[in-house]
């Protein structure tokens, strides 16, 4: 079992500091961001399987970083995060080839759940299964 | 992070929550009702005031000017039927004053014809009994016009010359002897009495046609000084009683303009009676309260409004906060066993933290759409427009645009309502995000105004502008340019009430293609002194 490289990417300080141990804890190799320039400067340096990114922030959004991943590499599943449910920023993510969405406030296993879909999809299954522990 | 503003909020959760604590306790409601109280006092003192004064209706004037000129006209006519009457009495006078004279003059003739050829002087006689009977019929008339004493000696003229004619008449027709001398000294005393008859006679026609005359022309004149009399009195009341209507509907005219600019101030006495126009004052006085209380109500629903557009971006504001304590939550769940004291004190923290920052964030809008009546207070400007900017920042980022906010250090307070306040300068920040494009800037500033003892706040987008044609309209109430339903159109209007109550006013500047500035001036606080004198010594003044 090999490891996923997850980037994630939020302006809120706290979401990255606390899952990343979290994500670490289920085989993921997890880079974290709150600059969006910085995330997608790195993510020309360097292939990630999975990129989760917060929708609303300023400067650079979550579409144009969904836009910009899709356009580097089609293999890179994409996880929104958007603030509250905004079926239609939703809709418009999923049509531009997003890999699903996650609505704030989300669990820690919510996300896991997600990003082992993700995985499922690469061929890089991790250790975690939906519904272990929710 | 998001902001300058988003981290600043970030950092200082505690003084936020603080300040929010504050702003809903002094907020008790207790200021509403003293000003809704006061109101009502000072609306019952002018009522009072109006009606302390003597009344004087435009009726009464209108009543006591007819009342004039009726007593005028009464007075008048009277005058000119006396006249009448006294010229009619003169006319039969000198009417028998001629009839007697007729009859004097034919016994005269008689009297005459007797001396000359010595006939018919019985026949003379009767025309003496004749005048007699004028005399003695006519009684009346002449005694109220020649009096007693003229009335008599007619009469005993008269007789005289009866008993003259008789005592001729006895001494039959001798001529000749000392009969004849008799009888020629008796006839010098018939012609000498005859003749003072009817110089007595004539002399009273003449003194009465004289008289009748002066009568006639005494009569034309009092037509005439009527008339003139009549014309001036109808006009002098004309004239004040026009004047005072229609100086009371110009007064209202500039109440109504007044009103309608927002101020409502209660109408107080300025004359020393009461009329009329008094039940107008005091209509226009409630209906001042009414209005202020209507308008109070939509600047209400307008702001539920507002609340109501930014509710959305509150929302996903808050749902940040609580996903930081879910997520910690959970981890420090899962990882409680694994995790060292100190990593534990940091998740705690931070749960209490974002808690904090939420709470924050709901105490902001709540203290924003709190209803409430006017609550006067000295205000920091500055700090209002930081929560106000701190309110729509979710809007600002999902339109990405970037709030640039400065002020000058020490700015003097404002007095003022600080609710209807930030309504105002979160109207015009919520117009200049629509305004600009994505990306945009919005520049907020407060510094002291080019005029002594006021600052200004100025909100700058470099959007669209505003079209030359519409911008004499922007702040008519129902002008909108956002589509049905988007906007209520009466914003700018109602911010330009809420800032002509507070004294100050709004001014705005645009360029098509470059952009908008929004001036707010307001005056500041005269007291404290201290702020005052704070005032003074910053270079700034």
């Amino acid at each position: 079992m090999s490891n996923l490289d997850v980037l994630l990417l939020d302006d809120e300080p706290i979401v990255g500091k606390r899952l990343k141990p979290a994500l670490a804890k289920v085989g993921c190799e997890v880079e974290v961001f709150q600059n969006p320039v910085e995330a997608l400067k790195r993510i020309d340096e360097k292939f990630f399987d999975v990129v989760v990114t917060d929708i609303s922030m300023a400067e650079v959004d979550g579409m144009q970083v969904l836009e910009h991943v899709v356009a580097k590499n089609n293999a890179t599943k994409v996880i929104m995060i958007t603030g509250f449910a905004m079926m239609s920023l939703a809709r418009e993510a999923m049509e531009k080839g997003a890999f699903d969405f996650i609505a704030k406030p989300f669990k820690p296993d919510d996300l896991r759940a997600i990003i082992a879909r993700a995985a499922e999809a690469l061929g890089k299954p991790i250790a975690f299964e939906a519904g272990e522990s929710a | 992070m998001a902001s300058p503003l988003h981290l600043k909020q970030a950092k200082a959760p505690n003084a936020m929550i603080e300040a929010a604590q504050e702003k809903t306790e002094d907020a008790a409601g207790q200021g509403a009702v003293n000003t809704r109280h006061e109101r009502a006092r000072d609306f019952e003192e002018a009522r009072k005031a109006l009606l302390a004064r003597p009344g004087f209706s435009v009726r009464a004037q209108i009543y006591l000017g007819f009342a004039l000129v009726f007593l005028f006209t009464l007075i008048t006519v009277i005058g000119l039927l006396m006249s009448i009457y006294e010229v009619d009495h003169k006319v039969r006078f000198l009417e028998t004053v001629n009839q007697y004279l007729i009859e004097i003059e034919q016994a005269r003739r008689f009297e005459k014809n007797y001396f000359l050829y010595g006939t018919n002087l019985k026949d003379g006689l009767e025309n003496v009994s004749s005048a007699n009977r004028i005399l003695d019929s006519n009684k009346e008339q002449i005694l109220s016009i020649t009096g007693e004493n003229v009335y008599n000696q007619m009469l005993s003229n008269l007789k005289e010359y009866e008993v003259l004619i008789n005592r001729l008449l006895a001494l039959g027709d001798a001529w000749d002897g000392s009969e004849a001398h008799a009888k020629e000294a008796l006839t010098d005393e018939v012609r000498e009495q005859g003749q003072n008859m009817i110089s007595l006679a004539a002399e009273l026609a003449l003194k009465e046609r004289q008289a009748l005359t002066k009568t006639i022309s005494r009569a034309r004149r009092m037509h005439i000084y009527f008339l003139l009399a009549l014309l001036a009195i109808m006009t002098v009341n004309s004239f004040i009683l026009a004047r005072r209507v229609l100086d009371r509907i110009e007064q209202y005219k500039t109440f109504a303009q007044r009103i309608a600019s927002g101020d409502y101030t209660l109408i107080t006495p300025k004359r020393s009676y009461r009329d009329e126009f008094t039940e107008l004052a005091l209509a226009v006085n409630q209906m001042v309260l009414d209005v202020e209380a209507r308008e109070e109500l939509l600047i209400q629903s307008h702001k539920l409004r507002a609340v109501g557009t930014l509710t959305a971006g509150v929302a996903h504001e808050l749902n940040n906060p609580i996903n930081n304590i879910m997520i910690t939550g959970h981890m420090f769940l899962e990882d409680y066993e694994s995790t060292d004291d100190e990593e534990r004190m940091d998740m705690m923290n931070d749960v209490v933290n974002e808690a904090n920052r939420a709470k924050a964030i709901i105490a902001n809008l709540l203290d924003f759409a709190r209803e409430s009546g006017s609550q006067l207070a000295p205000l920091d400007v500055a700090e209002m427009l930081k929560d106000t900017i701190a309110l729509a920042s979710n809007r600002l980022k999902r339109s990405k645009i970037n709030i640039e906010f400065s002020s000058t250090d020490k700015l003097p307070r404002v007095h003022g309502d600080s609710q209807q306040l930030r309504q105002v300068f979160l109207n015009l920040i919520l117009n200049a995000i629509d305004a600009s494009q994505s990306g945009g800037n919005i520049t907020v500033t407060v510094l002291p105004a080019d005029e002594p003892h006021y600052i200004a706040v100025k909100v700058i987008d470099y959007g669209t502008g505003i079209p030359k044609h519409i911008l004499g309209s922007i702040f008519d109430p129902f002008f909108t340019t956002k589509s049905q339903g988007k906007g209520t159109g009466l914003g700018l209007s109602m911010s330009q009430g809420i800032i002509t109550k507070h004294g100050g006013q709004i001014r705005v500047f645009s360029q098509e293609g470059h952009g908008t500035t929004f001036t707010v001036t307001l005056p500041v606080t005269t007291f404290p002194a201290k702020i005052t004198e704070e005032t003074h010594m910053s270079p700034l003044y």
